[in-house]
């Protein structure tokens, strides 16, 4: 069928010639590409060195089960608002898990001690490391602030089996509430059996063989025997871990907290508690000994973590002496203020999210000296803006 | 001045020199620290460049200068009218908790905004979210802010004086008390007059809430409802407007 000249023009008028044409064509972009202080790696097994600096986002279901315990209020409120979880890919974060890929597992535990001056990210590394934990398919211990039991605490009971150690019941039943919602899939996956019989009291026992599971749903039924249940879970965790059952990531915030002497628990004499003598100390200085192996152990320590003043922010000092001796031997690591490229990356990161606008590099340069690049202090100053 | 004029001032210095020497006890220094011919600081770096284009800057250095006070600062964050809100918010004298205050304020106004924000997913509606929060502030003190006022005033009686000063009238004591009775005088207000009962319904909104609630929470509420021209504070102002639209018969006696 022959086609007239002036029809043809016709045709290649109604056909889109851009379309068939070979000539590049404009697509439209995705925002995302622009934004160079993001990585799109989201699994934390493959930071290195190459994602410092940059900002990655913790996928949401991967968020919820880490923050099972709970977090501080604050990163929850900034995760809600910027309606992502998103956090900056640090030194001291690719430090660790750059050692928690190489370490050798059939070795007694390595310990982390993550210190630095106030605000400046040590819980937002750990929440790192937990996301690398979950991905990885660990079991996690963690305990997201470890001086909210002492501080202010529901009930208290004097322990049934040991004289002079007060029980935290409500807390160790909620802690245990949130461990098992936070393992449950490893843990029903990996089937670990009691290695003894654990007596709660005359008539109720927990007998050899019998699921790890079931131990733990009884500590939740039995709020009065919570704290025992811990105590024998941690024992259990560790022996299931050495036989290779499992692997354990330890996370403990304000981990210092454990050896301070003054707490708001008071005995039935209305004496002062020192924190030794709560039953929870003991399983957690238990799981932190290093009589076990396939697994790891990170600590903060935290000025702010007891009610003691604290002068220094260093390890040595706030561990004292019985903490520095329970926990050597330990790799101390720092975590230190934005350095100008992180400043940089996060005060861009705040922009894209719209928490501040208009900065002028003039402002961005009195915000950089007023908070001295502290992270926290820097969240502070942006707050109103 | 006359010889007669000197002497009435002379006379009244003295016996205010009396008066003070009588107080002693509880004498507070009421008067400036400084002598009057030291000037304001110039603080704002904008009005420093603007100062040394018209070269009145070297004139300026040469003379005595007040210290600035504590919240004048050159920071690009400095904001005339904020620090006014925040005068205003202060109570016993507690400055830093007010500006604290507010900055939650602020805070809690961007969390609300953001949210907004982000749930919205027409561009175009997105981009009519205000998100800086001294804007909105800005816009609703602009929107509640009246124009008039209702002055009380007795009426009725034999004495009645209004003195008319720049409008702030004030009247003065009546002889009689039981033979009058108030009217509502619709009254322009001055600018000053006018910012201070904005932005003060604005935080007795926000101070009108339960004990547990923050005011940090409830004012930014409210804000952000004044901004949007609806909530308590605009209706408290068109409420007056209609009473002062009522009241209008008796507008003539401001020129008593």
């Amino acid at each position: 069928m022959a086609v007239s000249q002036r029809n043809f023009i016709k045709l290649l008028k109604l056909t889109n010639l851009r379309q068939s044409s070979t000539a590049a064509q404009a697509m439209p972009v995705h925002e995302d590409i622009h934004q160079s202080f993001r990585t799109r790696e989201d699994n934390p097994e493959y930071h290195g060195m190459q994602h410092i600096n940059r900002i990655y986002t913790i996928p949401n279901n991967d968020l919820k089960m880490i923050t099972c315990q709970g977090l501080i209020t604050m990163y929850m409120k900034q995760f809600k608002t910027f309606a992502e979880a998103s956090i900056l890919v640090r030194k001291p974060a690719v430090e660790i898990i750059s050692y928690l890929n190489q370490a050798d597992y059939s070795k007694p535990v390595n310990k982390y001690v993550l210190y630095g001056e106030d605000g400046t990210g040590k819980t937002s590394t750990m929440l790192h490391t937990l996301h690398y934990a979950y991905t990885k398919g660990q079991i996690i211990v963690h305990v997201p602030w470890i001086r909210s039991w002492f501080d202010g605490p529901k009930e208290t009971a004097n322990s049934i089996t040991k004289t002079n150690k007060i029980d935290l019941p409500f807390h160790a039943a909620a802690w245990l509430r949130n461990f098992k919602t936070q393992n449950q899939h490893i843990l029903n996956k990996a089937d670990i059996k009691l290695s003894a019989t654990h007596e709660w009291s005359a008539t109720e026992n927990s007998a050899k063989d019998s699921s790890l599971m079931d131990m733990i749903d009884f500590g939740i039924s039995r709020i009065k025997f919570a704290s025992n249940v811990i105590i024998k879970l941690m024992s259990e965790l560790k022996q299931a871990s050495t036989s290779g059952k499992c692997k354990v990531l330890v996370a403990i915030d304000g981990y210092n907290a454990l050896f301070s002497q003054q707490t708001n628990i008071f005995n039935d004499n209305k004496q002062m508690v020192p924190a030794s003598q709560v039953s929870l100390t003991e399983a957690f200085l238990d799981i932190t000994k290093s009589d076990w192996c396939n697994g790891q152990v990170i600590v903060t320590v935290d000025k702010m973590a007891t009610k003691e003043n604290a002068e220094s922010h260093f390890p040595r000092y706030l561990l004292t002496n019985e903490g520095f001796d329970h926990l050597d031997p330990f790799l101390p690591i720092s975590v230190e203020n934005y350095t100008e490229d992180e400043f940089n990356t996060v005060i861009e990161y705040y922009k894209n999210r719209k928490w501040i606008r208009n900065l002028s590099s003039d402002g961005q340069k009195e915000l950089q000296l007023l908070s001295g690049g502290n992270p926290y202090k820097l969240m502070e100053y942006c707050k109103h803006l | 001045m006359t010889s007669l004029q000197k002497l009435t001032t002379l006379a009244r210095l003295l016996s205010l020199r009396q008066q003070s020497r009588t107080e002693l006890v509880n004498a507070t220094r009421n008067y400036s620290v400084f002598n009057p011919t030291y000037v304001k600081p110039v603080f704002r770096p904008e009005e420093q460049e603007a100062l040394d284009q018209e070269e009145e800057l070297k004139a300026l250095s040469l003379l005595p200068i007040k210290p600035a006070f504590t919240d004048d600062t050159s920071s690009e964050f400095y904001d005339k009218q904020v620090n006014k809100f925040i005068n205003f918010l202060m109570r016993e004298g507690k400055k830093e908790t007010a500006r604290k205050a507010l900055e939650n304020t602020f805070e809690n106004i961007k969390r609300i905004q953001l949210e907004k924000y982000n749930k919205a997913t027409d561009p175009a509606e997105k981009e009519k979210i205000e998100l800086d929060p001294r804007a909105i502030l800005r816009q609703a003190i602009e929107n509640s802010t009246p124009v008039l006022e209702l002055l009380k005033m007795k009426k009725g009686g034999q004495t009645y004086q209004v003195i008319n000063d720049t409008f702030h009238i004030q009247f003065e004591k009546l002889a009689d008390d039981a033979l009058f009775c108030c009217i509502k005088v619709p009254v322009p207000l001055t600018e000053k007059r006018a910012q201070f009962l904005g932005m003060n319904w604005l935080i007795q909104a926000g101070k009108d809430k339960q004990m547990k609630v923050h005011l940090s929470e409830k004012l930014a509420h409210e804000l952000i409802d004044a901004a949007n021209n609806e909530g308590r504070v605009i209706k408290k102002k068109q409420e007056l407007y209609r009473q002062c639209e009522a009241n209008r018969s008796y507008a003539h006696f401001r020129w008593f």
